[in-house]
C-alpha cells in the first residue's frame, strides 16, 4: 500500500520504491513552485519574523526591568540563570503557538483546492499514484511551514545565547516543532482529501489542533472527575523545617501506620489525553537537568512545570500520592519514563488514520464521491 | 424528394468491436439518486474522429470520466486497446490523453514548466523531456509564450496548452470535453485541423461538444447521447445520406412558394430575420436539381444553402423526439 513511508520503501531497494519516491518528488516540485511564487507566503513569513523577534525583544526587556526594579528597592539580587531560559521558553511558546496556527493554513487546501480549481484530476490522470500525490502535497506543506521554523531560529538562538541553555536544547526544541508540524500538515492534508470545500476544511484542521492544544486539557480536566478512585496509603510525617541542612532532601516525610484506604483520582487512566497536547509533547522532549537532589522549585521554568505536571498525571496516585502503599513519594519525577512518545504516538495515529482516508478518496477509478463534489 | 426522419430509432452498434481505440459497453453510472449514465454504449475507433454529443447534463462529461479512467462504472465495462482500466491502470494511462472542460491550469507556472511536470508524471525518459515539451509548444503554437507564467495567456491559448498537456506521452486515444468552447473562429479552424491531424497519425479523438457545426467538419462519426443514454450513434457520411435541410429565400416568396408546391415539395416558413423557407433535401444532387428548377422557372432566388450541418439535423430530430 501506498501508505509505507519512503524510508521503508527505501529499505527494500527495489527500484520501484526509488520511482515511487521520484513521483513524490515530481508532486512536492509543482508544488513548491506555486507556493514559492505567492506573494502571501512571504508576507506571513515576514510577519512571522518580526511578531518573533518583537515578543523575543519583549521578553528581554521586561525580564531587565524586572531585575533593575528588584536592585533598586532591595538589595536581594536573585540567583537566576539570566534571561536566556525565559526567553527560550516564551519563543519556543510562541513559535509552537504559531506554527499551529499557520499549519493548517498551509495545508488544509492542498487536496481540495486543486479539486475546486480543476487541476487535482490533471494529477489523478496522469501515471501519478494517489500516495504520491498525497505524500507530495504533504511534504510540500510541510515544507513551507518549516520556513516558518527557520526564520524562527535566530531567536531561539538568542535564547541559547543569553545563557543558560544549551545548542541541544535548540535542536531537540527545533526538531520536536518540525515534528509537530508535521502532524497538523498531515492533519490538514487528510482532511482536505476527505472534505469537499477548502473553507471547511481549513476550518476543521484548526478544530482539530485546537482540539490538542485545548480540548485534550479540558478532556483530561473533565475526565479526572470520572476516575475517582481509592488508593491504600497510611499516615505520613513530616519533617522539621531545616532551613540550612545540607543532608538530603528527599523524601521529606515519613511513611508510618496501617494501610488505610484514602479516595484519590486515578490520574493515570485520562493522563493520555494530555500527553497528546503538542505542548506537553515538545515540553517533554526537551531535556533538562535532574533535580531530585535540590530543593523547591523557584527557578524551574515552564517547561519543566508542564514535562512534571504531565507526568505526575501520569504516574497517577500509585507513584504521587503521599505513603501510597506505604513508601514515601519522590517530589520530582525523573526523566527515565519520557512521556512524550506516547503523545507523539497518538498524534501519528491520528494524523495516519486522516492520512489513510484522504488517500481512499483520491484513488482512481473512483467508486465513491463525496456529495457534490465533482471529479474534474 | 423530401423523406421521413430515419425511424429506426434504435442505437446503431456495431456488432464486432475492435480491440482498437476506446469501448465503453454498457457502463452505468449514478450520483446519489441521479443516473448521470445509464445503460450507455461506445465506441471510438482508432483513426477517427468521433463525436459525443448531447445536449447540457446529458452524461457527456461522466462518461468521458469513465473513458478516461477517473471515474469507476457501477457496471459495465470500458476498454482502451483491449485493457480495463481498473486491472492495469498505468498501461490505461499512458495511453490515454485527457482535456478536460474546466482548464484547470497552474497559474503560476510558465508553459513549459507545466509541459516538462506533466511529462515527468507520465514518466517519460529524462533526457527526452525538454525536447518534447518543445516540440508540443511548437505544435500548439506557444513557443514565444513558453516561458510566460500560464495566468497571462488568454482563454485560447490555456486551451491550447491543455490539448499540449493531454498529447505530452504521445497517446493513442484522446478525450477532449468541450475543446471548443471560447474559442475564437481562428482558433476553432485550427482545433479542427490539428485533430484531423491527430487522427490521421492513428488516434482515437473523442470530441464531446454541443457546437454541432464544427463537428460535422472533423468528426467521422457521432454518438447521441441524451438523459444518460446512447440514443443514436451514426457516421458523418450516415447523417449526411439522412438528408440536410435547407434554407431559400427569393426576394419574391410567393413565387418561391408556388414553385415548391407545383413541385410537390414539403417545405416549412421560417420565421427568422428574413423571409425564407426550408426542406429537407436528400443529398447535393438533389439540391442541385431543385436549385436549377426554381432558377429556370423564373424564382428570384436570393439564397439557397444548407440550413444547419448533418448532425445538427439528426440531434434536432432527435430532440424532437423526446419532447
Amino acid at each position: 500500500m501506498s501508505q509505507t513511508t519512503d524510508t521503508q520503501q527505501h529499505a527494500t531497494g527495489s527500484g520501484r520504491a526509488a520511482g515511487y519516491a521520484a513521483g513524490i518528488k515530481d508532486v512536492v516540485v509543482l508544488e513548491l513552485k506555486q507556493r514559492l511564487r505567492a506573494r502571501g507566503w512571504y508576507i506571513m513569513l515576514a510577519i512571522w519574523f518580526v511578531l518573533t523577534g518583537l515578543v523575543t525583544w519583549l521578553t528581554w526587556a521586561s525580564w531587565n526591568a524586572t531585575q533593575a526594579a528588584q536592585r533598586s528597592y532591595s538589595d536581594f539580587v536573585p540567583a537566576q540563570t539570566g534571561p536566556g531560559s525565559m526567553i527560550f521558553e516564551v519563543v519556543l511558546a510562541f513559535v509552537l503557538l504559531f506554527a499551529l496556527l499557520v499549519a493548517p493554513a498551509l495545508s488544509a487546501n492542498a487536496v481540495n483546492g486543486d479539486r475546486a480549481g480543476g487541476t487535482l484530476a490533471i494529477l489523478q490522470v496522469t501515471l501519478l499514484q494517489p500516495g504520491q500525490i498525497l505524500w507530495g502535497k504533504f511534504f510540500a506543506a510541510w515544507f513551507a511551514a518549516l520556513g516558518f521554523l527557520v526564520a524562527s531560529t535566530p531567536f531561539l538562538v538568542i535564547g541559547v545565547a543569553l545563557g543558560g541553555m544549551t545548542p541541544g536544547h535548540v535542536l531537540v526544541a527545533l526538531l520536536m516543532l518540525a515534528v509537530e508540524v508535521a502532524i497538523v500538515c498531515a492533519v490538514g492534508v487528510g482532511i482536505s482529501a476527505l472534505a469537499g470545500r477548502p473553507l471547511f476544511s481549513i476550518v476543521v484542521t484548526y478544530l482539530a489542533v485546537a482540539g490538542l492544544v485545548i480540548g485534550t486539557l479540558i478532556a483530561f480536566g473533565l475526565g479526572t472527575g470520572l476516575t475517582q478512585g481509592t488508593i491504600m496509603a497510611n499516615q505520613a510525617q513530616y519533617r522539621e523545617y531545616q532551613p540550612l541542612s545540607n543532608g538530603p532532601v528527599e523524601p521529606e516525610y515519613t511513611c508510618s501506620g496501617p494501610l488505610r484506604e484514602q479516595p484519590a483520582p486515578r490520574t493515570e487512566r485520562v493522563a493520555w489525553f494530555l500527553a497528546m497536547n503538542p505542548y506537553v509533547v515538545v515540553a517533554d522532549a526537551i531535556p533538562y537537568p535532574e533535580r531530585t537532589g535540590q530543593l523547591g522549585f523557584s527557578s524551574v521554568g515552564a517547561i519543566e512545570n508542564i514535562s512534571q505536571g504531565a507526568r505526575f498525571a501520569m504516574a497517577g496516585p500509585e507513584g504521587t500520592y503521599p505513603c501510597a502503599n506505604g513508601v514515601a513519594k519522590p517530589r520530582y519525577l525523573g526523566q527515565a519514563t519520557p512521556l512524550w512518545p506516547l503523545g507523539l504516538g497518538l498524534q501519528l495515529v491520528l494524523a495516519g488514520l486522516l492520512m489513510w482516508l484522504g488517500w481512499r478518496s483520491l484513488r482512481t477509478p473512483a467508486h465513491r464521491l463525496a456529495r457534490g463534489t465533482r471529479i474534474a | 424528394m423530401t423523406i421521413e426522419e430515419d425511424s429506426s430509432g434504435v442505437p446503431a452498434v456495431p456488432e464486432e468491436r475492435a480491440t482498437d481505440g476506446i469501448t465503453a459497453t454498457g457502463v452505468s453510472r449514478k450520483f446519489g439518486q441521479v443516473h448521470a449514465v445509464e445503460d450507455m454504449d461506445f465506441h471510438a475507433p482508432a483513426g477517427k474522429v468521433t463525436a459525443l454529443i448531447g445536449p447540457n447534463g446529458a452524461g457527456k462529461t461522466t462518461l468521458l470520466l469513465m473513458l478516461a479512467s477517473l471515474l469507476a462504472p457501477d457496471s459495465g465495462a470500458v476498454s482502451v486497446g483491449g485493457l480495463d482500466p481498473q486491472r492495469d491502470r498505468a498501461a490505461v494511462r499512458s495511453r490515454i490523453g485527457w482535456m478536460p472542460d474546466t482548464l484547470g491550469v497552474w497559474e503560476s507556472l510558465t508553459a513549459r514548466e507545466i509541459l516538462t511536470q506533466m511529462a515527468r508524471f507520465y514518466r517519460l525518459p529524462a533526457a527526452g523531456i525538454g525536447q518534447r515539451v518543445a516540440e508540443m509548444l511548437d505544435r500548439v503554437r506557444l513557443a514565444d509564450l513558453a516561458d510566460q507564467p500560464a495566468r497571462v495567456l488568454s482563454r485560447g491559448q490555456q486551451q491550447r496548452l491543455s490539448l499540449a498537456r493531454a498529447l505530452i506521452h504521445d497517446p493513442s486515444v484522446l478525450l477532449l470535453d468541450e475543446p471548443a468552447s471560447g474559442l475564437d473562429p481562428g482558433s476553432r479552424v485550427e482545433l479542427r485541423i490539428m485533430l484531423r491531424q491527430l487522427a490521421q497519425e492513428g488516434k482515437a479523438v473523442v470530441v464531446s461538444s454541443h457546437v454541432l457545426s464544427e463537428l460535422d467538419e472533423i468528426a467521422d462519426g457521432a454518438v447521441f447521447v441524451n438523459k444518460g443514454r446512447t440514443v443514436k450513434q451514426q457516421t458523418t457520411e450516415e447523417a449526411h445520406a439522412a438528408g440536410r435541410r435547407y434554407a431559400i429565400s427569393a426576394t419574391d416568396g410567393a413565387a418561391l412558394a408556388a414553385k415548391l408546391h407545383e413541385l410537390g415539395l414539403a417545405f416549412r416558413q421560417e420565421d427568422g430575420r428574413r423571409p425564407a423557407v426550408s426542406l429537407v433535401l436528400f443529398n447535393d444532387d438533389d439540391a442541385a436539381r431543385l436549385l436549377r428548377d426554381l432558377v429556370l422557372a423564373g424564382v428570384p432566388v436570393s439564397s439557397f444553402a444548407p440550413a444547419s450541418g448533418a448532425l445538427e439535423e439528426t440531434y434536432m430530430n432527435l430532440e424532437g423526439e423526446r419532447r
